[in-house]
């Protein structure tokens, strides 16, 4: 069925039409989700929030630009939401905790996989301590791998705004990852 | 290209978003610059580790949860909307009340002023004669007098008293 009478039917209280709609979405809603939080419980509960805010949000959707892109709008600031409410939570682990962590547990197969993986926890720890206007736009660019129109609609910025703070944001990170995760890959020969 | 203009070109690459003509003059620098070599390698070293390496599957049953889910908020959406609507209920009632209440003591109604007898014979359509023609209706020279005196004696301008 085509996508413009399944919202319209959504929007007139279809739940199996929504169903077609949530089939279709459900893995970018995740994805996106699980992009921010690292957890397969908790990006699962996030979507589920997103798409039910979404059934009752559509009487607003006026098609003034695609359903993907108003949805992705839609999660971004729900889960935006979550990411502010549970910043302390979020925080708990140290950054060089996060590597150390891995790097010290035995049974992780070969030693470089093991390194990389604790590269990669040390990278998401950094990533949760960005303010939260550079983490958003790194998850949707550089994890969620969307366009640079795609960011400028989801986020409402113009394109100018998107690349100027994504650029800023990558160097935020590096300059927090600089000394420990460099160092460190040093130390392993990165 | 010094290594500030070098770094907003790696970046840009980083997205395929430089032109040739500009990737070759971010080449040429790298080429020269150790400093700017080994900040290539960081970005690149991030953007690989910042991408998950796999993304999970959702939870069984995604969408029969969520539909289950819809039906439930359904039920319970009319009794959230009047807690909803109760609650700026509320709000505007105590604003409205603040506001009258503002209003009352700022905007004290003035006490009306007594008009000039121009202006009552302007704005009321008095009839500037209406009195004088009374006393001029008066057949008696006495009488006339009289209600003459008696109707100056309030004027306040003593030219304009009556004097026989």
């Amino acid at each position: 069925m085509d996508e413009k009478e399944l919202i319209r039917r959504s929007q007139a209280g279809d739940g199996e039409a929504f169903g077609v709609l949530v089939e279709r979405y459900k893995g970018k809603v995740f994805s996106l989700a699980y992009g921010f939080t690292r957890d397969r419980t908790i990006a699962d509960d996030l979507a589920q929030e997103v798409l039910i805010k979404a059934y009752f949000s559509l009487p607003k959707f006026k098609a003034k630009s695609e359903f993907g892109t108003w949805l992705y709008r839609v999660a971004a600031n729900h889960i935006k939401d979550y990411l502010r409410k549970n910043k302390q939570r979020l925080k708990e682990i140290p950054l060089q905790e996060a590597g150390d962590r891995v790097l010290a547990s035995a049974d992780l197969g070969p030693e470089e996989e093991r390194l990389r993986e604790g590269q990669r926890k040390v990278v998401q720890a950094a990533l949760a301590r960005l303010p939260e206007k550079y983490r958003v736009i790194l998850t949707l660019r550089d994890i969620d791998g969307l366009s640079y129109e795609d960011i400028s609609g989801i986020l409402k910025l113009s394109p100018g705004t998107v690349d100027s703070r994504l650029h800023r944001a990558r160097r935020k990170l590096r300059e927090k990852l600089t000394g420990r995760l460099i160092r460190q890959g040093g130390e392993h020969g990165l | 290209m010094d290594c500030k203009k070098a770094e907003r070109f790696l970046l840009r690459s980083l997205d395929g978003r430089l032109d040739h003509e500009n990737r070759a003059l971010l080449q040429a620098h790298l080429e020269k610059c150790p400093s700017c070599q080994k900040k290539d390698r960081e970005y690149q070293m991030i953007l690989s580790l910042v991408r998950p390496q796999t993304v999970p599957e959702l939870l069984p049953y995604f969408k029969e949860r969520l539909l289950a889910k819809l039906k439930e908020k359904e039920r319970t959406a009319p009794a959230l909307l009047w807690v909803k609507w109760a609650h700026r209920a509320v709000a505007f009632s105590l604003a409205t009340f603040l506001l009258f209440g503002a209003g009352i003591l700022f905007f004290q109604p003035q006490e009306p002023r007594e008009l000039s007898r121009t202006e009552r014979f302007l704005l009321q359509d008095e009839n500037p004669l209406g009195e004088a023609g009374s006393i001029l209706d008066q057949k008696k020279a006495e009488d006339r007098n009289m209600m003459l005196i008696f109707a100056s004696v309030g004027d306040t301008d003593v030219s304009r008293r009556y004097r026989p």
